[in-house]
């Protein structure tokens, strides 16, 4: 039909409402907090934290001599010829990617964890 | 030596002249004349209050049953960047009909093809 009634209709959309900040009472809180202290979290946080300290101070690297570690892999190199993939660049890696595996786990359980800025989420095959 | 970094993960639509409303209409509603010009008003009226609208398109379902490519959607193409962005800003969270809206950019050169599928 074109416009020809004079009756006054209502816009489907919803009046701009400001977002109400949701305040929790007291007893509530306590509630909420609840997911901080889920042992898994707090064990996933605490293994977290070990490893930031850990990339943080420098990763240990394996003592022993070289014949008792396991073989490395096969040198790459950068097209400086550089090598790319050492034993301290590796350790870091194993690191990083355990970190970010636990920080994604943290998520699943607690959607409202905030990452650290320099996460990444896992990318997502089509 | 400093070693390449984990390429950063693509933006949530670029920023572009045409925003794109998701999760707004009902097929059902848009097969009703009646309903679908209503839509289209609310659109343009509501939207317009960003900044000037160039065009509204809101894909509607073929008579012959067969499902095409960005129903659901809605397609809002303004004069500049800036009265996208705005609407972006205003828009997403908002609801219509009862459903919350999703706003996002979308490329214009796909817009301009008609390609309304992502």
């Amino acid at each position: 039909g074109n416009g020809e009634t004079t009756k006054k209709r209502k816009s489907r959309w919803a009046d701009e409402e400001p977002k109400p900040i949701i305040q929790l009472p007291d007893f509530m809180k306590d509630f909420a907090q609840g997911i901080d202290s889920d042992p898994e979290i707090q064990l996933l946080n605490a293994r977290l934290l070990e490893i930031s300290k850990i990339l943080q101070a420098g990763v240990q690297l394996d003592d022993r001599p070289e014949g008792a570690r396991s073989p490395s892999p096969e040198p790459v190199y950068d097209n400086l010829g550089i090598r790319i993939n050492t034993r301290e660049f590796r350790a870091r890696e194993r690191l990083n990617k355990e970190r970010q595996e636990i920080i994604a786990q943290i998520i699943k359980r607690n959607p409202a964890f905030k990452p650290p800025a320099d996460y990444r989420p896992p990318k997502l095959n089509k | 030596q400093r070693l390449m970094l984990q390429q950063p993960p693509q933006p949530i639509g670029i920023a572009s002249k045409v925003l794109c409303l998701t999760q707004v209409v009902t097929e059902d509603e848009l097969k009703d004349d009646d309903d679908y010009d209503d839509i289209l008003a609310d659109m343009k009226t509501e939207c317009g209050k960003f900044g000037d609208l160039v065009n509204v398109v809101i894909p509607r379902p073929n008579s012959n049953g067969e499902v095409s490519a960005g129903v659901g959607k809605v397609f809002l193409e303004y004069v500049d960047t800036e009265s996208a962005s705005k609407a972006r800003t205003g828009l997403h969270g908002r609801k219509f009909g009862g459903n919350q809206v999703v706003a996002v950019f979308y490329e214009e050169d796909k817009y301009h093809q008609k390609d309304y599928e992502d």
